[in-house]
């Protein structure tokens, strides 16, 4: 824990500094000749998804690495994450919604990505809620651990059960122009990069700073625990 | 049933020692941020008790529980017939039996069922007649095919006490094994539990109610805030408070 | 140790028989659920025919979490739970007991349903009811394999009911999507019922072999 408050402020600078130049590229970055300005939405959207995937691998290691050492450390950077990941979901949800509306001319398509993120934003969401409505903490720690370990397992069968329910089932229109929008090359390119660079450290950011402020609720909640109960 | 305090187990240096059934070592066992147990050294032998006294939340359940496999031992060994019971927990399940606050009978089964559920998950290979037998011999057997929901606290004692006379276990854990049981019960419990002693059974109990306790041969131990600490052998019984 | 396994989903059963607890509600909270889609959608035979998957599907996994909301009822009695933990059979024994229980239960009620629902939404398919019982009976196997062990997560979580539905209707989606499909092809004839038999199938496999390992992990304080 004590590494993290020390590279806290480094990880914030480093986040910040890439965040204004990818930015800056994607301001001056050329409009797409089919998608015009709505590509930009992409810049953002691309990397939250990555994020989002990312976060529930590192809850999946964080989780299995908590059930076989009972590393409270473990523990935390997995509740962490969680919310994270969770924030970076609703991000992509959201950025693809926003541009869905101009390139598929609705909000929302029932295509695999887009189902797959929606049920992975319920997922975060129910670890969330399993965690926090166990009176013990550990028992708590332990179910999300298991249950996050299963949805890892799940996410795969959930995407490809919606790509086959779309392929075999409808004409894939959507799901076509869906994939065709992320094919992104050419003088597009670094922009992406360098904003999903940007994103990969403001999520180690995001985990630094909230592990950290889990960790703090916990000694207190330990110590008022402590008050109430002198004699155990 | 004898009342004569027979309070010296036989002496641990002779010849013909009895096999360890427990043995801990270095145990320490904490909730979250709390300790519980710490420290605990304790070896069991064939044929010995072990009453575990101390107050409300020195830590004598989790002991016990502990002692059950129902929490893992995860700082400090804990060997069961020389088994090391983190690694060989269903092996260790079926060598003891544990009775505790809770009695672990369904309410919508009958005595002659709960022992069914009992037998099968154990294995035990009994056929139905033993079961009336045990029930008979703690006394239900009038309430033999009644569920149990409508069963006093004592009938319930008397019930799941009648687990132990199926499973003839290595290692015996009661956590208030008195409680709720009415004076014939207590006779009953002590007469059956000097019997499963000799035996070479080992016995593990919890009680607030040493007078009790006192009808077994049985070493006394004090835990405080998860210390575990062995008592002075227990003195003769208490002289009757004069009357006034 | 299939002893064990039988004797603890006997008693679940035999209790539940005796009890007419959970196998009543659930019976009733299923024909509730049809009653609210003929409101809703108010069906002719067509749509009738075009909804039945969905409404089999959708109402199988309502009632099993009613069901769901009670597996470890009797076990929270008397610390009935500790006493399973205590029997000296594996873990995964104990959790194949109690989906076995359920998964029965669970099953007889969708077998009472699905005449119902025919009945209820003038459906002319009772040709192929041996068809559609057994897909709703292969879903049906990894849907109560997950949900038991959902429910033995959420043994004294506050407001449980609630969290049991939030975390097992997204991890069904595959389930849920292959089932439906699966209907729809044996009742319309389109011919593609096979792969959505293969992914209900791999569905079961995955929760039925991970399920007893993640309840083995899930009890060991």
């Amino acid at each position: 824990m004590k590494i993290l408050k020390k590279i806290q402020t480094l990880l914030g600078v480093a986040t910040l500094v890439l965040l204004a130049v990818g930015l800056w590229f994607v301001y001056n970055a050329p409009e797409d000749f089919q998608q015009g300005g709505a590509v930009r939405i992409l810049y953002i959207h691309v990397p939250s998804a990555k994020m989002a995937l990312l976060s529930y691998l590192f809850l999946t290691v964080a989780s299995a690495l908590y059930l076989w050492k009972r590393s409270e450390t473990a523990d935390i950077l997995a509740e962490a994450a969680t919310s994270v990941g969770a924030a970076f979901t609703a991000i992509t949800l959201a950025s693809g919604s926003i541009w869905g509306k101009p390139m598929w001319g609705t909000w929302w398509a029932w295509d695999a990505r887009l189902t797959s993120m929606l049920v992975l934003l319920i997922l975060f969401k129910g670890l969330m809620v399993l965690r926090n409505s166990m009176d013990d903490p550990v028992k708590g720690a332990r179910a999300t651990a298991i249950l996050a370990i299963i949805g890892a397992v799940d996410l795969p069968i959930i995407h490809y059960s919606v790509v086959w329910w779309r392929t075999l089932h409808q004409p894939p229109s959507m799901a076509a122009s869906g994939n065709a929008g992320v094919h992104i090359s050419g003088p597009l390119l670094p922009p992406l990069l360098i904003l999903s660079g940007a994103f990969m450290l403001m999520g180690l950011y995001m985990v630094t700073v909230k592990a950290r402020q889990i960790e703090a609720r916990r000694r207190l909640d330990a110590l008022e625990s402590a008050r109430m109960h002198p004699d155990e | 049933m004898t009342h004569t305090p027979r309070a010296t187990p036989p002496p641990a240096d002779h010849d013909a020692t009895p096999p360890v059934v427990i043995q801990l070592e270095g145990v320490h066992h904490r909730f979250g941020r709390h300790r519980v147990l710490q420290g605990i050294d304790l070896t069991l032998r064939q044929g010995e008790c072990v009453a575990l006294y101390g107050a409300n939340g020195s830590g004598k359940s989790t002991l016990l529980a502990l002692l059950a496999t129902l929490l893992t031992v995860r700082q400090g060994q804990y060997r069961l017939d020389g088994l090391d019971v983190t690694q060989h927990g269903n092996e260790a399940r079926d060598k003891l039996l544990f009775v505790g606050h809770q009695t672990h009978l369904y309410g919508h089964l009958t005595p002659v069922e709960n022992l069914l559920f009992f037998r099968d998950l154990r294995g035990l290979d009994l056929p139905e007649s033993r079961l009336r037998q045990a029930i008979d011999t703690v006394g239900l057997a009038k309430a033999a095919d009644k569920p149990v929901q409508w069963f006093s606290a004592g009938m319930r004692k008397r019930l799941a006490l009648a687990r132990m006379l199926l499973a003839h276990p290595r290692l015996l854990l009661l956590d208030e094994p008195y409680s709720a049981l009415d004076i014939q019960g207590v006779h009953w419990l002590n007469a059956i539990l000097t019997d499963y002693l000799r035996a070479g059974g080992a016995l593990v109990m919890a009680s607030h109610d040493p007078e009790r306790v006192a009808a077994l041969p049985h070493r006394p131990h004090h835990l405080a805030r998860g210390v575990l600490s062995p008592m002075p052998l227990p003195q003769p019984p208490l002289p009757e408070p004069t009357p006034c | 140790m299939l002893k064990a396994i039988y004797r603890i989903a006997w008693k679940d059963v035999a209790g539940d028989l005796r009890r007419r607890a959970t196998l009543s509600s659930m019976l009733f909270f299923a024909i509730s659920v049809l009653i609210v889609f003929q409101a809703a959608f108010e069906p002719d035979r067509k749509e009738a025919l075009r909804l039945l998957p969905g409404l089999l599907w959708a109402t199988t996994l309502f009632t099993t979490l009613v069901g769901l909301g009670r597996v470890f009822q009797a076990e929270e009695e008397d610390g009935a739970f500790e006493g399973l933990l205590l029997a000296s059979v594996p873990r995964g024994v104990i959790f194949f007991g109690k989906w076995l229980g359920n998964l029965l239960l669970t099953l007889l009620v969708e077998f009472l349903i699905l005449p119902l629902t025919l009945v209820l939404f003038n459906v002319d398919a009772w040709s192929h009811v041996p068809a559609i019982l057994g897909i709703l009976t292969l879903g049906t196997l990894g849907l109560t394999g997950l949900g038991t062990l959902l429910a033995a997560m959420t043994r004294g979580a506050r407001s449980r009911e609630t969290l049991l539905a939030l975390l097992l209707l997204p991890l069904t989606a595959p389930m849920l999507i292959a089932g439906v499909q699966a209907i729809a092809g044996v009742l319309l004839q389109n011919g593609a019922v096979e792969p959505w038999l293969k992914l209900l199938i791999i569905f079961d496999l995955v929760y039925l072999a991970m399920a007893p390992w993640a309840f083995g992990w899930l009890v060991e304080e």
